[in-house]
């Protein structure tokens, strides 16, 4: 009886992970078909991946998105993590619905974001360009960036500022060789989260990008409209790596903090 | 810990510098740049590559997926770009609303190169503020293995054989159209009784439909899921590069004919430059190479002798004469719109 529960449940589970990856999957074997077009398969080849690094419009969103995931990103973490201990070391008026409307964002729908900020720049004759990209993309990965900053100051506790406060450091000397050093996996976790989200950001970007600030998601999606070609995969493919890629580094950071703290 | 918090602070003080350096010098120096605002694989990299050499200037080239993504941000305002590249009837839409300049013809002589059919097409007579860049007629793309009698006509669709095989584009205005065509209509009629008899038409055919499908057209054909349907030339040509039993024919009622355009948005920044772009375009020799490259038909009448054996034999991309004679442009209906949108969702839902 209870082995064939088990067993239920995990082929139950097989299913589960078969149903969320298999699409995936079928998009990165196709990034490898000799064929032009999805329909068929007809043999193994690179060509596609060699073609979209000699391909200039690729490189340039290339180019594009990773600049502005470092921009917004660092922005993001500067102004988040500020934030963060600001709102840890003050307790304000409305703190509560303060707290509430900082983490809003997450939940707004992107596309109320995304006009919103259109809307925004073009009533201050702000040009669009990469700069509204990068304001745009450091605004939707602050609450982010403070609910982890938030998270690792919540489990830092206030002793240990108050014991360097105690034997005589300055406010600033406290932030800078006790809160800071603490929180610095947290820190690189979020700078990382930002930097994921802004990559993988369409919906946003796709109402105040402008000039010269195509990103690969842009991209991707300009290129569909004229069949979905094994680049369009091949992109695809190597943009899924490297948000895996990050996101797992991210998390093995928050990890190993918590290990070493508590 | 510390050496590592430091390290970070480096970084970050590194990155914020940089940041601003970027925003302020996005102009990069004092090359004059071209930021074009376009379909995916609309030029040939070569192409722009040899303007930006020829007159030291910087081209920026970003995309869009529908005529109608462009329009909001070109209506959003402030949008920066200085060339644009809408479809026929949108190009009708922007002059409506005022979104457009008018082309100095003086920074276009090559101008005169064009095919004498696009001087005056209905939603620009005169050229005045569009010039046809890529253009193609919607016509019968039929697989030789399935389909053995040569289509010639749109009525050869509604044959009993080719049961759960024809594919039709997703667009009301072209399917519809293609109805009204078939029943000796214009394919923009405002009449109500035309529209409802090529909609009862439409109705019978739709046991013969698989798909109403816009962006697998190509593959479906390929994959020989479809064996007949209604296809642009253009995708015609590069269904036939990967299927060679697929073959393609204007039907003898006559065919939608499309085109996307060259145009400038109001307020443009770098208007001169676009226009010695569109002038530049209409080179004899760079549209040549331009157009092999993309695969779409060249109405750049003065290339035609250039063009390579293989493309001007094509029939897919060097139309019959007679074939775009024969062709209509569909022009705006106005309030009629709602009825085709109406009788659309009928159809496709009654499926």
């Amino acid at each position: 009886m209870k082995d064939w529960r088990k067993k239920s449940l995990s082929s139950f589970s097989w299913l589960m992970l078969v149903f969320l990856y298999l699409p995936i999957a079928i998009l990165i074997l196709y990034s490898f078909n000799e064929a032009r077009i999805n329909a068929v398969w007809s043999g193994f080849t690179f060509k596609w991946y060699v073609n979209l690094f000699g391909n200039r419009q690729v490189q340039e969103a290339l180019f594009n998105s990773l600049w502005v995931a470092l921009c917004s990103s660092v922005l993001a973490t500067v102004l988040g993590t500020a934030a963060s201990l600001a709102m840890k070391h003050y307790s304000l008026r409305w703190q509560n619905i303060i707290n509430g409307l900082i983490y809003l964002p997450i939940v707004i729908p992107d596309i109320m974001m995304g006009l919103s900020l259109l809307i925004l720049f073009s009533m201050a004759q702000f040009e669009l360009g990469k700069t509204t990209l990068i304001l745009a993309h450091t605004t939707f990965s602050i609450p982010f960036v403070m609910v982890i900053i938030s998270a690792r100051l919540a489990d830092m506790g206030k002793e240990l500022e108050e014991a360097a406060q105690d034997l005589g450091a300055t406010a600033w000397n406290t932030i800078r060789y006790v809160t800071l050093p603490l929180i610095t996996p947290g820190i690189v976790a979020a700078f990382l989260m930002a930097f994921t989200l802004s990559l993988d950001d369409f919906i946003i970007s796709f109402f105040v990008a402008g000039p010269n600030s195509t990103t690969l998601p842009l991209y991707i999606y300009g290129m569909v409209k004229r069949g979905v070609s094994p680049e369009v995969n091949a992109l695809s493919a190597l943009m899924i790596a490297c948000t895996v890629i990050l996101v797992i580094v991210a998390e093995f950071l928050q990890r190993k903090d918590s290990k070493t703290v508590i | 810990m510390k050496r590592l918090k430091s390290m970070l602070t480096g970084a970050m003080a590194a990155v914020l510098a940089l940041t601003a350096a970027g925003c302020s010098s996005s102009s990069e120096g004092e090359k004059q740049v071209l930021n074009i605002y376009s379909w995916a694989d609309n030029f040939a990299p070569e192409v722009i590559e040899q303007f930006e050499q020829q007159y030291n200037v910087k081209v920026n080239y970003d995309v869009y997926g529908s005529n109608e993504e462009m329009l909001a941000k070109i209506q959003a305002g402030a949008s920066g770009y200085d060339l644009i590249q809408p479809s026929d009837y949108m190009v009708a839409t922007m002059i409506e609303l005022g979104l457009l300049e008018e082309l100095n013809k003086e920074n276009i002589p090559n101008l005169k190169n064009i095919v004498s059919t696009f001087e005056t097409p209905p939603f620009d007579p005169g050229n005045k503020y569009s010039i046809v860049y890529t253009w193609g007629i919607t016509g019968i793309a039929y697989n030789k293995n399935y389909v053995k009698e040569p289509p010639t006509s749109w009525s050869d669709l509604w044959k009993d054989e080719y049961k759960d095989r024809v594919i039709l584009l997703n667009d009301p205005r072209e399917v519809l159209g293609m109805a009204l065509i078939k029943n000796g209509y214009s394919n923009s009629t405002t009449n109500p009784e035309e529209l409802e008899k090529a909609f009862q038409d439409l109705k019978t055919l739709v046991p013969n439909v698989i798909a109403f499908d816009t962006d697998n057209i190509k593959q479906k054909m390929i994959a020989e899921e479809a064996w007949i349907g209604t296809v642009w030339s253009g995708d015609a040509a590069y269904i036939y590069a990967e299927n060679q039993n697929v073959d393609y024919v204007i039907p003898k009622e006559g065919a939608t004919i499309w085109a996307d355009t060259l145009a400038i948005p109001k307020g443009a920044k770098n208007k001169e430059l676009a226009e010695k772009f569109i002038n530049f375009l209409f080179e004899p020799e760079v549209s040549v190479k331009n157009y092999e490259a993309i695969g779409y038909s060249n109405p750049n009448e003065a290339a035609y002798p250039l063009h390579s054996e293989e493309y001007r034999s094509n029939k897919m991309i060097f139309l019959d004469p007679a074939d775009i004679a024969r062709a209509e442009w569909l022009v705006d209906v106005g309030d009629m719109l709602q009825e085709y949108d109406r009788y659309w969702t009928e159809l496709k839902s009654g499926r």
